[in-house]
């Protein structure tokens, strides 16, 4: 994980030897009390990071045990006795799998359409200087102020008006929406931070406009996009409130939907928490191996950029 | 990309009311007695109906229509009344047939979104339906939502506590309130009720001849200042402060895991609670099921577990808060003469005996027995029959929405003047009922 | 510290990249060519929205409008009666002292999380950053479940473990019953869930500043602190600043989160926040021309509160 906001400035590129300093000084006092510090610290940012994961291990181990256990008073802290019944419950049915389908594909086609259009709106705002222009950014930015609570008719209305109730298309244009303002300033500054010369140079070299955009400026651009991808990916995945009144029917359940309806269910007869933690882990494995599996492109991405800039 | 059944189903209507309309040969319309085939959508709320009742409606709706389908979506509770503002007005997408809560009734009746059953209203069980629910149902005389099914409210309790400490069954409200009191030991709450649970609280009130509000000439008064309503609140203050151990702030809570032996054979945390009838499949001892798992055994051990009917003041029952909920017919469906047959078959003797052997309290007082004989069966019956439910005001779900019967509950059950508060409430609660 | 991008950077600033913008002859259709996707989803998903809630506004609109009854044109009523309503400016002062309490200490364990993670070695920085991960990728329904848990009165792990370390009085806590304390409980979940975001970008940002310049100072004899101060938080500043502003605009909308908790049974009226209010009074009491005027006070409310840090990123951009 890395770039996740872009600086709006980009700040200086860092220098290839600086790193290498450190390791080459003397023994000294100074160097023993910063080994001592290094070592605590190090332990502080277990701590914290056990402390941070913990509500995770948690919904995890909880969706391990059998639901009796986990009424009791005191806590079972480790997975002593732990059964996959709460996942056989849970799983089913076909409940799960069609509100998978349904948030997979508005997930992914929210992503790229947000990734697409806010990359265009990025270029003509650091690009480009137009009539408008510090209008769209301005209204860019204030749109995503609009509380969504008072929303719901609206949308009910608009997208009924146009047949996309219960549809991916509508919700995904909803999202998009909801979105595209914080990409569009999250992929502004990558993109001004590309210095244009680097484009013109590889021009005089040669290449065609589209080619030197594609070789010189877009791998650059590339931590950019996957940190907005991210962001567009996580608010896709975790909505519910929009999706509650653009989705009516059971069958358009998205999974947040389903683990809501899950929960209601459930707490009308006394919360089983070791099912709903099923549940619920069951919704963030997908996130979990979603941001594995873009961590490595961001971190070349950046690296990339870095020795590239 | 995946467009939805029931978008795709609008569409159809689309079509099919054009064809309709251009086409003057095309399909008989409802004029002879015989709706169009078409698919119709029931909405049901949360998971209450089985899945066998549900298998049989659209079985014996499609039989009994043929070239028809029925379409049955389950809806949450906690997010009906929002997807039936949205989806009720909208023709094109409306469900033609809703489950709704008893006490959210009448904030649909009272604006037109449901289609009047008057006429049908005798075919489907008249004067045997649960009366308290048809008349939640009806707006200026007419019905526009009739019942679906009623569940009860049991006391739950330990026998074996009760009578280890010598406390006898009571039969009034008062003796219970001293029963459950004399219990209390501090650590294992004689009667385990949280302060903010006025919907079970409110059988006090009930019990005690008091109303929380009151309709004259369509404006509704808040009556929480009534002298027999006072007495009731009065009374629940005291039960609270003397038999629960329960924080004042809560509501829905477990209560069953209350009943039941804490780890390592711990005693249970109370000695009595109040719940719907399907508590029952949370309490008892643990035992293993077909698949393994630890779960209650339903309270086999009747020495260790029981229940009786909240006693009223004068030895009868207490009139306790029904659960359960109506069923009306969308004014914007584009298929009612489809819809009026499904609810034929809602209120048929057959699914009405389904219900019934399900557990669920049917709507006709006529297959009451189908509920069975057993204890939980005829205090059913018993308490249906003298329960009550909330205003059938406009503005009630706000009222709920707003959570102001919590609120109220709470400074009673931390100890708040009872006249006071009920004054103060009745102030802020009167013009919310009528909708402003 | 001004945008090194800008023209005029300032010759005291690090090296930085020179980049002086590029003012190209004209640039015709492009740039419009450019926005007319994101315009167009825009003005679909929130113009046609934003719209509505205006002109409902202005009208009278309750559940007999929604059902079909044409509103009346009513001019400012809705407006006067919702500002002469004293629980929405209660709502107001929680809102924003909420949101600003949230946003500041987002923002500062963030950068406190980031500059451990500089600090540390590369193998527990990748463990931390897991940490954060897994705290990011929690879906948020499932996030408020798992804590709302933790902080049960009856099978809690809080309060298991305060009374583990002796606190009795925990023995059946209720965490939610009393504002403060709910707002605590609402406060931590938020943290939790925000830092994530927060640290990772603080620290992407601080992985750019130069090791020579730090070095300098070094050796010039600056403290940690001093460095911290006059060197690394002018260089994250521009990044700082952004992720406050996100912060600041997100927490003012939060909403689901208390909405979730309030079902453990908070007192509703005093820990409803300004989304909750809406809500309310929208879905919970159909009085849709009072929900639309609070939304639209609320949008010119948040504009009016980051309106200084718009003008200065605008600034910058310049």
């Amino acid at each position: 994980m890395s770039a996740t906001v872009a600086a709006p400035a980009t700040p200086a590129p860092p220098s290839a030897g600086a790193r290498g300093t450190d390791a080459r000084a003397p023994l000294t006092g100074a160097r023993v009390a910063r080994r001592v510090r290094g070592v605590l610290l190090g332990l502080l940012a277990v701590v914290i990071a056990l402390l941070w994961a913990f509500p995770v291990y948690w919904m995890v181990l909880s969706s391990l045990l059998p639901n009796a256990r986990l009424r009791s008073t005191t806590p079972t802290f480790f997975p002593t006795g732990a059964t996959l019944g709460n996942y056989r419950s849970v799983l089913s049915g076909d409940s799960f799998t069609s509100a998978l389908g349904m948030s997979l594909a508005i997930t992914g086609l929210t992503v790229v359409a947000v990734l697409v259009f806010a990359f265009f709106a990025a270029l003509a705002i650091s690009r480009f200087r137009f009539r408008g222009r510090l209008t769209f950014v301005v209204a860019v930015l204030f749109v995503q102020m609009l509380p969504a609570e008072g929303l719901f008719i609206a949308q009910y209305r608009m997208l009924s008006s146009a047949n996309l109730l219960n549809s991916v298309v509508g919700v995904s244009i909803l999202y998009t929406a909801a979105v595209v303002p914080f990409t569009i300033w999250m992929l502004r500054g990558f993109v001004a931070g590309v210095p244009i010369e680097l484009e013109e140079a590889a021009m005089v070299d040669g290449l065609s406009r589209t080619k030197a955009f594609l070789r010189i400026t877009f791998p650059l651009l590339a931590p950019g996009l996957v940190a907005s991808g991210v962001y567009a990916f996580l608010q896709a995945w975790n909505e519910f409130t929009v999706a509650l009144v653009a989705l009516p029917a059971e069958s358009a359940r998205t999974l947040p939907l389903w683990l809501r309806s899950f929960l209601a269910s459930s707490a009308s007869r006394g919360v089983d928490w070791g099912e709903v933690m099923a549940a619920s882990t069951l919704i963030a494995v997908p996130v979990i191996v979603f941001f594995l599996l873009v961590q490595g492109r961001m971190t070349s991405g950046l690296v990339s950029g870095a020795v590239k800039g | 990309m995946k467009i939805v059944r029931i978008a795709a189903a609008g569409a159809a209507v689309a079509l099919a009311l054009t064809a309709c309309s251009s086409g003057d040969d095309g399909g008989s319309s409802g004029s002879d007695g015989t709706a169009e085939a078409a698919d119709i959508t029931l909405w049901l709320a949360g998971a209450d109906t089985p899945d066998e009742l549900r298998d049989y409606l659209k079985t014996t709706f499609e039989e009994e229509n043929p070239g028809s389908t029925l379409t049955i979506e389950e809806q949450d509770w906690n997010d009906l009344v929002t997807k039936l503002t949205t989806a009720l007005p909208d023709e094109n997408n409306t469900p033609d047939v809703v489950e709704i809560g008893n006490t959210q009734s009448p904030t649909f009746t009272t604006i037109g979104a449901f289609r009047d059953l008057t006429p049908l209203y005798d075919e489907l069980g008249g004067d045997d339906l649960l009366p308290s629910f048809v008349e939640v149902g009806q707006a200026d005389g007419k019905n526009y939502a009739l019942p679906y099914y009623f569940g009860s409210r049991y006391m739950f309790y330990r026998p074996d506590v009760w009578s280890a400490a010598g406390v006898e069954k009571p039969t009034t409200l008062a003796e219970f309130g001293d029963a459950v009191t004399a219990l209390n030991n501090g650590t294992q709450s004689g009667f385990a009720i949280g302060g903010q649970d006025w919907r079970n609280g409110i059988s006090w009130v009930f019990a005690n001849g008091g109303e929380l509000a009151t309709e004259d000439g369509g404006e509704w008064t808040s009556t929480l200042s009534d002298p027999n309503t006072i007495t009731g609140l009065e009374q629940w203050q005291a039960v609270y402060e003397g038999a629960s151990n329960v924080p004042a702030t809560e509501r829905d809570v477990a209560y069953w895991d209350f009943l039941n032996d804490g780890t390592d054979g711990a005693a249970p945390a109370a000695a009595t609670i109040m719940a719907p009838g399907w508590a029952r499949w949370s309490i008892g001892d643990l035992t293993t099921n077909d698949d393994g798992e630890e779960v209650r055994d339903g309270m086999a051990d009747t020495s260790k577990f029981g229940i009786f009917a909240l006693p009223g003041t004068d030895g009868g029952l207490a009139p306790v808060f029904a659960g359960g909920s109506n069923i009306a017919i969308s004014a914007k469906s584009q298929h009612p003469e489809l819809s009026e047959n499904l609810l034929r078959i809602i209120f048929s003797e057959e699914y009405q005996t389904m219900l019934g052997e399900n557990g669920l309290g049917p709507a006709n007082a006529q297959y009451v027995d189908s509920l069975g004989d057993d204890e939980f069966a005829t205090t059913m019956i018993e308490t249906a029959a003298a329960s009550k439910l909330t205003p059938a005001a406009p503005g009630w779900a706000a009222v709920e929405a707003a959570f102001v019967y919590e609120e109220l509950f709470q400074a009673i059950a931390e100890g708040g003047d009872v006249t006071a508060l009920a004054a103060e409430y009745d102030e802020r609660i009167t013009p919310m009922l009528n909708g402003s | 510290m001004p945008s090194t991008e800008a023209p005029t950077a300032p010759p005291a600033a690090p090296p930085a990249r020179p980049t002086p913008r590029r003012r190209r002859r004209g640039p015709g259709a492009a740039p419009y060519v450019l926005i007319v996707p994101a315009l167009a989803v825009l003005l679909a998903g929130l113009g046609y929205p934003l719209f509505w809630q205006a002109v409902t506004s202005l009208q009278e609109f309750g559940l007999a409008q929604q059902f079909g009854q044409p509103p009346t044109f009513v001019g400012l009523d809705n407006y006067a009666r919702i500002f002469s309503d004293e629980r929405l400016w209660a709502v107001v002062v929680r809102s924003i002292l909420f949101c600003l309490v949230n946003a500041f200490a987002t923002v500062g364990i963030g950068v406190l999380l980031a500059l451990l993670m500089k600090a540390v070695h590369p193998a527990i920085r990748i463990v931390l950053q897991i940490g954060l991960l897994l705290a990011w990728a929690m879906p948020m329904v499932a996030a408020v479940t798992v804590w709302k848990w933790l902080f049960d009165w009856r099978t809690g792990v809080i309060n298991w473990v305060l009374v583990q370390m002796g606190f009795d009085r925990y023995e059946g806590h209720t965490w939610l019953a009393q504002p403060l304390s709910f707002f605590f409980v609402a406060t931590v979940i938020i943290v939790w869930m925000s830092v994530p975001f927060v640290a990772l970008s603080v620290y992407a940002a601080l992985t750019q500043v130069s090791d020579e310049v730090l070095e300098a100072a070094r050796i010039d004899g600056a403290g940690p602190t001093r460095i911290f101060w006059h060197i690394t938080l002018p260089l994250v500043r521009p990044v700082l600043s952004i992720v406050l502003l996100l912060q600041i605009i997100w927490d003012l909308r939060v909403f689901a989160q208390i909405r979730l908790l309030q079902d453990a049974g908070a007192p509703v009226s005093e820990t409803n926040l300004l989304g909750n209010f809406i809500f309310e009074l929208g879905i919970g009491r159909q009085d849709f021309a009072g929900a639309a005027a609070v939304s639209i006070f609320v949008l010119a409310l948040t504009v009016l509160i980051s309106w200084p840090y718009v003008r200065n990123l605008l600034k910058e951009d310049a």
